[in-house]
């Protein structure tokens, strides 16, 4: 068990990737609180594999400390912080309301900010305690090649992107790390919403169609699984990961290795 | 249009495509042009000729000799073989490796010694040394060479020269609609192609021409060491798009 004696918390941890990384932490022996907006967010689940619960709206300050007083009270230290909360809203700039692109902002990279600012105390006191502390944020491969109708999204992603850099160089020499994993077509509610979208299937096909069409364009034929994508956050969390800081790890199957591929 | 006047300019591959659009550009902005290629003089009005395999390193260093000064290099010349590592022969790695690759050290070295201060390298990288390309596994191998290279080059040489490279799109040549010939429906496929570049247009080799124009001028003076894409928009987009199935 990779993760013996270290303290976590998951935003987004009802979500679809959350809530895998939640019960993977739990395996690997750590202490879980899973955060979000209610229990039985995306997915309802119970059990000790599901952590212990706080309710926290990311893009609330109060809800931001009072999580981290909460878990200063029960645990003491924080290990291991994972931004995972993240909305997704499948429209061009065009399109966007301000509200809408201020609420993309609000969740994805303000909170980020605010739970990775009030985690601080809590990570240097595990830093000093001699852990390899270690945030993992939730960048995108649409931080780096845009996906179409999604404008807000992958701006809001390419932030993350620059600010997981930025807290690397300003919290490293506190012993705290800091990475964003990029995933590419994960099988997450987000994703099956995205299929149902307007915005996709053009061709008249039907979500089964374009499923299949999805998989045949990635290199590894298939999309990815939440678990897949906690197998790369348990790794970044552990001490295992203790050189690696400042870098964003794309894990999509191979998508975005490869140009635009023609239909012939 | 004089924003080459006075400057002395060889590109290498100027027989037809990129490169030929690269010389007459250059010729219309007042350099002189020298072009080279494997084969016979293709006429070009203006342009001087010499028979050339970039990837000999003895024949660079004669015709840099003949050739003498110059204050712009430019390394077009290049050559694409459809295979996947698996059905690649050492013969050609050979090819591919020894026009894309080796040829670009050979003139850079051969004519770095020859550039004044204020010279301007400009290599022909590609969008396939950033994505792959399927089936072109040695072509994206040695077009990443030339990225590197340009790199390299930028900080070995600097200031008295700038290099940097410029990473083409799907550019209109004979070999880009032998391809859709190839497709089961040509047309769907020239489409579907089209769908996914912003811009709605392949390039053309005048697209190339205008940024190595700039990046030969002197308005470029702070541009060094960078990889310059020009491909519509294409590769800022994602391989996936779900519009398109």
């Amino acid at each position: 068990m990779k993760l013996e004696g270290k303290t976590a918390l998951v935003t987004g941890g009802r979500g679809g990737i959350g809530r895998a990384i939640v019960r993977r932490f739990h395996d690997e022996g750590a202490r879980v609180f899973a955060a979000d907006l209610s229990p039985d967010g995306s997915f309802d689940d119970t059990g000790a594999e599901a952590g212990e619960f706080i309710t926290l709206d990311v893009t609330s300050e109060n809800d931001a400390i009072a999580a981290m007083a909460h878990v200063g009270e029960q645990a003491g230290q924080l290990d291991i912080l994972v931004n995972a909360a993240g909305i997704e809203i499948e429209k061009t700039i065009e399109d966007t309301t301000l509200e809408e692109w201020n609420q993309s902002f609000a969740v994805n990279v303000t909170g980020t900010f605010l739970t990775a600012k009030h985690a601080l105390p809590l990570l240097r006191r595990a830093a000093a305690a001699g852990s390899s502390a270690s945030i993992i944020n939730f960048g995108s491969y649409d931080g780096f090649i845009a996906d179409p109708g999604l404008a807000a999204y992958c701006a809001t992603k390419g932030a993350v992107h620059a600010l997981t850099r930025a807290m690397a160089c300003d919290h490293g020499p506190e012993g705290i790390r800091v990475n964003a994993i990029c995933p590419g077509y994960i099988d997450t509610p987000m994703l099956q919403s995205f299929f149902e979208g307007e915005g996709s299937g053009g061709g008249g096909g039907t979500i089964e169609t374009l499923q299949q069409a999805v998989r045949d364009v990635h290199p590894m034929r298939s999309y990815g699984t939440p678990e897949d994508i906690a197998n790369l956050v348990n790794w970044l969390a552990s001490d295992e990961a203790r050189y690696a800081s400042g870098q964003l790890w794309v894990l999509d199957g191979g998508l975005s290795a490869q140009v635009q591929q023609m239909r012939l | 249009m004089t924003r080459l006047a006075g400057k002395r300019a060889f590109v290498t591959g100027g027989r037809q495509g990129i490169g030929q659009g690269i010389a007459e550009r250059f010729c219309d902005e007042g350099a002189r042009v020298i072009t080279c290629g494997r084969g016979a003089d293709p006429g070009l009005t203006g342009v001087a000729w010499h028979q050339l395999d970039v990837a000999d390193p003895a024949a660079v260093n004669a015709l840099a000799e003949i050739i003498g000064g110059i204050d712009i290099l430019v390394n077009n010349a290049g050559v694409q073989v459809e295979k996947t590592v698996a059905d690649s022969t050492d013969a050609d790695w050979d090819l591919v490796m020894g026009v894309n690759a080796r040829g670009v050290f050979n003139t850079c070295r051969a004519f770095i010694p020859r550039m004044q201060r204020g010279g301007s390298i400009i290599n022909i990288g590609s969008i396939s040394g950033h994505v792959a390309d399927p089936s072109m596994a040695l072509y994206n191998a040695s077009k990443a060479f030339v990225h590197g290279l340009t790199r390299s080059v930028a900080v070995d040489h600097g200031p008295d020269i700038r290099c940097n490279a410029i990473c083409p799109g799907w550019i209109e040549t004979g070999m880009l609609e032998a391809g859709f010939e190839l497709a089961r429906d040509p047309a769907l496929a020239r489409d579907d192609a089209l769908s996914r570049h912003p811009v709605r247009r392949f390039g053309k080799p005048g697209d190339i021409a205008a940024m190595a124009v700039w990046l030969a001028s002197d308005e470029a003076g702070f541009a060094t060491g960078q990889l310059f894409t020009v491909d519509g928009g294409m590769t800022a987009a994602s391989p996936l798009n779900p519009g398109l199935f």
